[in-house]
């Protein structure tokens, strides 16, 4: 094993290979990565680090395990190496007393039955995309791999490196800090 | 239907749209979703709002060009 890295044949090959599996991931990481740091400009430079590192990680990828979970565990430590350099929110408690429906509830109003698509409607894209940024750090995380990134929670709790369990109470948290969040930006039942 | 039932369909149907319950779970929960109205609009909405976050959140742009980009900068560090 030679500690100097240099331009040999040997090394050629690889990046090919890699370059043809890997990439085919680009736009689901580019995704979670934009919603974990809620920036376009940081989730295209989240993106070109994860790929630099899963380059030079690449000999320890086991082929025929899940790359799409592979690269987000880099993505994820990426991510927390540059919100450490920028301090970010700490994440606060949350109360879990609430009625699951509650924001159904708020939504419907006190008008007579509703569709859901009408009390839907009423929800709009930049609220909820408000609204996931404002959630704290480990519940984003969590909403953003299951939720968006498609993650099972098994890969989920892999990539996040804690208990299923662990990954299972932070999604529900988090679902819930977001209806939350989402009926408080919707005025109340006024029709 | 028994309140006592809707409440245990509240509880468990985050997991039900996670598909993360037994098939005896599953099947309690669809046989009181056929006869509950209650929460079956209750169902329908969660379910919407699960389809809906992530079509906003997928929604975004990914850049034409990224791809490109991080090809570039890998051949670029690996010579």
């Amino acid at each position: 094993m030679t500690a100097v890295a240099q331009q040999t044949p040997a090394d050629a090959p690889e990046r090919a290979p890699f370059e043809e599996e890997a990439l085919t991931h680009a736009d689901q990481l580019y995704r979670i990565a934009l919603r974990l740091s809620g920036s376009p400009q940081t989730a295209e430079e989240l993106v070109q680090e994860t790929y630099l590192r899963a380059l030079r990680a690449w000999e320890s990828y086991r082929p025929g395990t899940n790359l799409a979970a592979w690269l987000a565990t880099i993505l994820r430590n990426v991510y927390l190496d540059e919100a450490r350099k920028q301090s970010r929110r700490p994440a606060v408690e949350v109360l879990d007393d609430e009625s699951e429906y509650f924001l159904y509830d708020q939504l419907a109003g006190e008008t007579p039955p509703q569709t859901h698509e009408v009390v839907l409607n009423r929800l709009s894209g930049e609220a909820i995309l408000d609204a996931i940024a404002n959630l704290p750090e480990n519940f984003r995380e969590a909403v953003v791999l299951v939720d968006v990134g498609d993650f099972s929670y098994q890969d989920a709790a892999e990539i996040l490196d804690v208990p299923i369990g662990t990954v299972m109470s932070r999604l529900h948290r988090g679902r819930r800090l977001l209806k939350r969040a989402l009926a408080e930006q919707i005025p109340g039942g006024d029709t | 239907m028994t309140v006592d039932t809707c409440k245990g369909v509240e509880h468990q149907l985050q997991a039900y749209l996670d598909r993360s319950l037994t098939p005896d779970e599953v099947g309690m929960i669809e046989v009181h979703l056929g006869e509950c109205e209650y929460c079956r609009q209750r169902y329908h909405f969660e379910a919407q709002l699960r389809e809906t976050v992530k079509t906003v959140c997928c929604g975004d742009p990914v850049p034409n060009d990224l791809v490109d980009k991080v090809r570039l900068q890998l051949r670029a560090q690996s010579g």
